[in-house]
């Protein structure tokens, strides 16, 4: 693995060699043409980035040169300088210049002196002529050290990364399929190739995800300008604390969520904050503090929006979901539970919540954003303190952790993500509450629901009213967890745990939302893949 | 196309003239013969593994994996209501993948479907009254008179299942 730093190095250096070679082919094209606007606004552009990204990485000799020529530039934009005589002449060995600096930094090496070559540049901006001096030893010098160059790095187009992706998902997916064959044969040399098969192929999956791993910094780098401008116009102070920009992630996962984030953190600074009088009379530092910020856990990437505002009043959002008759159940629910209840699509159109809470607009948005995912929010609030808003994400899409399970004899599989505990249960530490079969799981109640009753029933009617009668043994019992709300599926028996690619499901298959696509195993069975968010909302608008 | 004659009336399908053939795949549904533009046929296949979806109406046997894609696999006889008592679809089927609408669908066949080839002129176009009134689209292409005596309904399946028709859900249609 290469660490950050070399890839940040080989990224200037792809860029500086492309800017480089655009320059030398617009300076030949003033030559030819000293009136060619467009190459000369391209030539001061080109100037101020190279200047820009050679200062960010620590190049300020070859940042001056780049800054000198840019100002130089400039004053021929405006018409003070003319491109002619003696100026061609230091112009061209600036950026031959320019070009061996690049070159001595993509050779680790140190980069020339350009004393002279500064001074020249600086006469010439103030309107003295240049000293040339040696110019012929020097440019025959710099003749036969010229070379091609060709950039080490290679632009693609995140399309055919994507359709690379797929079929390395196909290939992983018959792969499975031979290792399982070549174990029923039992032929030593067909299993040998079956398992370097294998491992070649889970190279070649690991290396396409890598290619489109990027920082999360390409998103979170462009919050500031975000957060001034909704704090500039609410007219409140907020510092904006960014980290964990280096956290890799897959670049199709950080495009999917983009509006979910900008709209975590436009509500955190339009509602999260308090106004600075406000802030003054809660006792708090005026300036409000806002940070977004990336970690990995395990497989997954956090992305946190963190504010010290004034946090979510649990009480007022319990009131209102009573009042809307959202649920009945919301006077018995616990904070998380209310908390949830802020991301029902229907709750957050309630413009009186937002006021109150000041959380809600919108937020279905984000949950629907990480559900297509397979992601999930996490919430923590404390009045007047603040919240964070946690976005638990995968590191890639293709590869998802799952645990396979059996019901009438067909596998089924559920994304680790979702998986909460895995418990058998014995009939008596099962209760019937309302209709509902019950367990407590560490404290807490979590009803029970046979997963062929959600998958098989197929009408609106709601579910029967439960029964303990028929139970007998040991009930295999999978605990998913969406939206901070626990649910048990009763399954007939636990396969494995396995990595998956999920295929999404085609027309008119799609319009299922139970399902979260197809994964085909090793035997070659299809796998349907269950969705746990749509499960759950099933769960909830069928419990008796 | 290169050689324009008077059309012969479709009544008296002309023998030695060169007229615009039409190739079938043929297949049966309960007792009768019924066929798809071969155009329209992606492939024929023995039925793999059959997946069973919930959530989707009985005639959708589920779906399948046919070489990368995912199919629905739907049972032509149980939807057009053609299941001959006691046959059921036996153990080893044939599904033939066709390019519906704009996504691909598996029908299961008893028979190995077979190939057919006709005068255009040979179709007539299916009388109003048969067409099924429940489905807005019209599906029936014609009726194919063989000069045997037999019949082979044309299904023209760009039009036969729309996803709203593929997907209603038994539980919402049943009351209407």
């Amino acid at each position: 693995m290469k660490t950050r730093d070399q890839e940040y190095r080989e990224l200037f250096m792809a860029e500086a060699l492309e800017y480089y070679d655009s320059m030398s082919r617009h300076l030949s094209e003033l030559e030819r043409n000293p009136n060619a606007g467009p190459a000369l606004n391209e030539l001061f552009r080109l100037m101020h980035n190279l200047k820009a990204n050679a200062r960010a990485m620590g190049f300020t000799d070859l940042g001056e040169v780049a800054h000198h020529l840019e100002t130089l530039f400039g004053l021929i934009r405006d018409q003070e300088r003319t491109f002619s005589g003696a100026l061609i002449k230091v112009v061209f060995a600036g950026v031959d210049a320019l070009g061996n600096m690049i070159r001595a930094v993509g050779a680790d090496q140190a980069l020339p002196d350009a004393t002279a070559l500064l001074d020249n540049l600086d006469r010439l901006v103030r309107g003295e002529e240049p000293i040339l001096e040696e110019a012929e030893a020097a440019e025959s010098e710099e003749e036969s050290g010229k070379k091609m160059e060709l950039s080490d790095l290679v632009y693609i187009q995140v399309k055919k990364l994507d359709n690379l992706l797929n079929l390395v998902g196909e290939l992983v997916i018959d792969r499975d399929r031979i290792m399982t064959l070549a174990q029923e044969i039992g032929n030593p040399a067909l299993l040998a190739t079956a398992q370097h098969l294998f491992r070649i192929s889970d190279d070649l999956q690991y290396s396409v995800m890598d290619a489109r791993l990027v920082g999360v910094g390409v998103l979170l780098n462009k919050f500031p300008r975000v957060v001034r401008d909704v704090a500039s116009t609410e007219d409140k102070e907020v510092e904006l604390i960014l980290s964990g920009q280096d956290v890799q992630i897959d670049r199709n996962i950080l495009q999917i969520i983009t509006d979910a984030l900008l709209h975590l953190v436009r509500n955190a600074v339009s509602h999260g904050l308090e106004t600075t009088a406000q802030r003054a009379a809660a006792g708090k530092p005026t300036v409000g503090h806002l940070t977004l910020s990336a970690l990995t856990e395990r497989d997954d990437v956090l992305i946190q929006v963190r504010d010290d505002g004034r946090g979510i009043d649990t009480e007022a959002v319990r009131r209102k979901a009573i009042e809307r008759g959202l649920t009945t159940a919301a006077a018995a629910l616990d904070e998380q539970g209310v908390w949830a209840l802020l991301f029902e699509p229907g709750f957050s159109m309630a413009s009186k919540v937002t006021d109150i809470s000041g959380r809600g607009v919108g937020l279905d948005v984000v949950k629907m954003a990480l559900d297509s995912l397979g992601g999930q929010l996490r919430v923590e609030s404390q009045l007047g303190q603040g919240t964070t808003f946690t976005l638990v994400l995968p590191t890639s899409i293709a590869v998802k952790g799952a645990l396979l399970v059996e019901v009438e004899e067909r596998p089924y599989a559920i994304p680790l993500m979702h998986t909460d505990t895995v418990l058998a249960l014995q009939p008596e530490q099962i209760s019937v509450v309302g209709g509902m079969l019950v367990t407590h799981v560490q404290g807490q109640a979590v009803p029970l629901v046979p997963l062929q009753m959600l998958l098989h029933d197929e009408g609106d009617e709601l579910l029967p009213f439960a029964d303990k009668a028929d139970m007998t043994g040991a009930q295999q019992v999978l605990v998913v967890n969406y939206n901070n709300r626990r649910l048990g599926l009763l399954v007939d028996r636990f396969i494995r745990q396995q990595n998956i690619v999920i295929k999404p499901l085609s027309k008119p298959l799609d319009t299922i939302d139970l399902f979260g696509g197809v994964t085909l195993l090793g035997s070659g069975q299809v796998c349907l893949v269950l969705d746990v968010p749509a499960l759950t909302r099933l769960f909830l608008t069928k419990r008796p | 196309m290169a050689e324009t004659e008077v059309p012969t009336p479709i009544t008296k399908p002309g023998r030695a003239k060169p007229a615009e053939l039409v190739q079938l795949i043929v297949f049966r549904l309960g007792d009768e013969d019924y066929g798809i533009r071969i155009e329209q046929v992606k492939e024929v296949t023995v039925t793999p593994d059959v997946a069973r979806m919930p959530k989707t109406p009985p005639f959708i046997k589920g779906i399948a994996n046919l070489r990368g894609d995912i199919i629905a696999i739907l049972d032509l006889e149980e939807r057009f209501r053609l299941r001959p008592a006691g046959r059921p679809i036996p153990e080893r089927s044939y599904t033939i993948a066709v390019e519906a609408a704009d996504y691909v669908l598996g029908l299961m066949v008893r028979e190995v479907p077979r190939p057919f080839t006709m005068p255009l002129s040979q179709i007539e176009p299916a009388p109003e009254f048969v067409q099924d009134s429940s489905t807005r689209d019209k599906y029936l292409e014609g009726i194919a008179k063989l000069p045997e005596g037999g019949v082979i309904i044309v299904l023209d399946m760009r039009k036969l299942l729309t996803p709203s028709e593929v997907m209603r859900l038994p539980g919402k249609t049943a009351s209407s």
